[in-house]
């Protein structure tokens, strides 16, 4: 059972794949931050109509299967669009898309956890609405959503293997391939576990970490 | 080739079946979860340390491992220690109730830890037992408290069992992928398949919403 050749021969493929994971994870948290800001910022801030609009947006992803949003981008939404998308676009476009519903609403429970008092003061120092958000509100509002934020981190990194589905040639596919080859299924999926979790759970405690050691910089 | 939603009207019963197997194993997931993960909180606040240990390796492992790979590895892992292969359903089961249990379970451990010292010291000073007061004082006042958590959940759970399609497990998800590969039919399957899921799920978000604004913890 602890035959280890099938790592061996192929590592150099395997950390290729796992470098395709890391990537494909850090894009969807980059592209999911930037996604989550703008859309609960607007859905704070923004009056009735946008906060339903993207409100809808939102609750949609909140329902779908990040399975389903992966496979629709993927083989949907090129014969709605007209072109095609490579499979590592397509997974970065549908796990942003997807995490970002999720970062929205961390994002605009920060923001509505900032007392009411700081965007006054800051209105009534003469600054502009804009310029209350992003100096005075939005750093408050980032350290107290830090916690949620180092959570939906460790699920982009997991559920960057669901993009195995529409062949990203991430490292569950390409672990899938080599089990293809050798058979040595136990040893590889137990690998992958391990991997896995050196990945997530040292993103999950290095964030707590950092929260205890900024939470006062958030308090007001 | 049958065209659109024609198809998906003829294999209408599939789909149906496919939800609902989507709907019971979402059901079913949680009965044993609900009970896994209150095993699982007890032995993380266990007076041996052996215990503690191995319940919060276990509840680590899970949830900093994607699900989609926990669930492959039961299906492979399971025969090589006990010889029998378990019909997909069941590898399915048993993938998703250990997820869950261990989100559960950090769930269940802070609506227990949140519960103030007086309550346990008011119980014992009436002459309750540590258990006593457990079941009567604290998980009663608890069990208010994780409600919205559990709820949300319940929805990502909902949406997670898309993933023992992999296992060819006849969910909502394996149902639509498999008429599409039949038939080549692919824009309206994959249409129907992420309507029928947002139909189910759209609602679900809407009573989580319901219940954290009704169940908020105020103090």
């Amino acid at each position: 059972m602890l035959d280890f050749s099938p790592l061996v021969t192929r590592w150099h493929f395997l950390l290729n794949a796992f470098w395709v994971t890391v990537y494909i994870s850090l894009l969807s948290m980059a592209f999911g931050f930037v996604i989550g800001v703008v859309v609960g910022a607007l859905r704070t801030y923004g009056g009735r109509g946008i906060d339903r609009v993207l409100g809808f947006y939102v609750d949609s992803m909140r329902s779908l299967p990040q399975l389903v949003v992966l496979v629709w981008t993927f083989f949907a939404f090129p014969l709605i669009a007209g072109f095609s998308l490579s499979s590592i676009t397509a997974g970065v476009v549908a796990l942003s898309a997807h995490l970002g519903a999720y970062m929205a609403e961390t994002v605009r429970a920060g923001l509505t956890s900032v007392r009411k008092g700081q965007m006054q003061a800051a209105l009534a120092l003469g600054m502009s609405g804009f310029d209350a958000i992003r100096k005075i509100i939005l750093p408050q509002a980032l350290i107290r959503m830090l916690p949620s934020l180092g959570s939906l981190c460790t699920f982009a990194i997991k559920d960057s293997a669901i993009a195995s589905v529409i062949a990203v040639p991430e490292l569950l596919r390409q672990s899938q391939i080599v089990t293809g080859q050798t058979y040595r299924y136990a040893m590889i999926y137990t690998t992958l576990m391990i991997v896995y979790f050196l990945l997530c759970y040292p993103v999950a405690r290095g964030v707590d970490r950092l929260y205890r050691r900024v939470a006062h910089l958030g308090s007001s | 080739m049958t065209s659109g939603w024609s198809l998906i009207w003829e294999n209408a019963d599939r789909f149906a079946a496919g939800a609902l197997l989507t709907v019971e194993l979402t059901v079913l997931t949680m009965i044993l979860a609900i009970p896994g993960g209150l095993v699982l909180a007890f032995l993380r606040l266990s007076r041996w340390r052996v215990v503690r240990f191995a319940a919060t390796a276990f509840v680590e492992l899970f949830r900093s491992t994607p699900l989609i790979l926990q669930i492959y590895w039961v299906y492979y892992i399971l025969p090589v220690f006990t010889e029998i292969r378990l019909p997909g359903l069941a590898v399915a089961l048993t993938g998703l109730v250990c997820n869950i249990s261990s989100y559960n379970s950090e769930t269940f451990r802070a609506g227990i830890v949140s519960i103030r010292r007086g309550q346990w010291n008011a119980g014992l000073a009436l002459g309750m037992t540590n258990a006593q007061v457990m079941l009567r004082i604290v998980l009663p006042q608890a069990a208010m408290r994780v409600l919205p958590a559990l709820a949300s959940t319940w929805v990502s759970l909902f949406k997670d069992t898309a993933l023992v399609s992999v296992i060819h497990v006849n969910d909502l998800a394996y149902v639509a992928l498999k008429i599409r590969t039949e038939t080549f039919v692919i824009l309206p399957v994959l249409n129907a398949m992420a309507l029928f899921y947002w139909l189910m799920g759209y609602p679900q978000a809407k009573l989580v919403d319901w219940i954290h604004r009704r169940y908020k913890v105020a103090e």
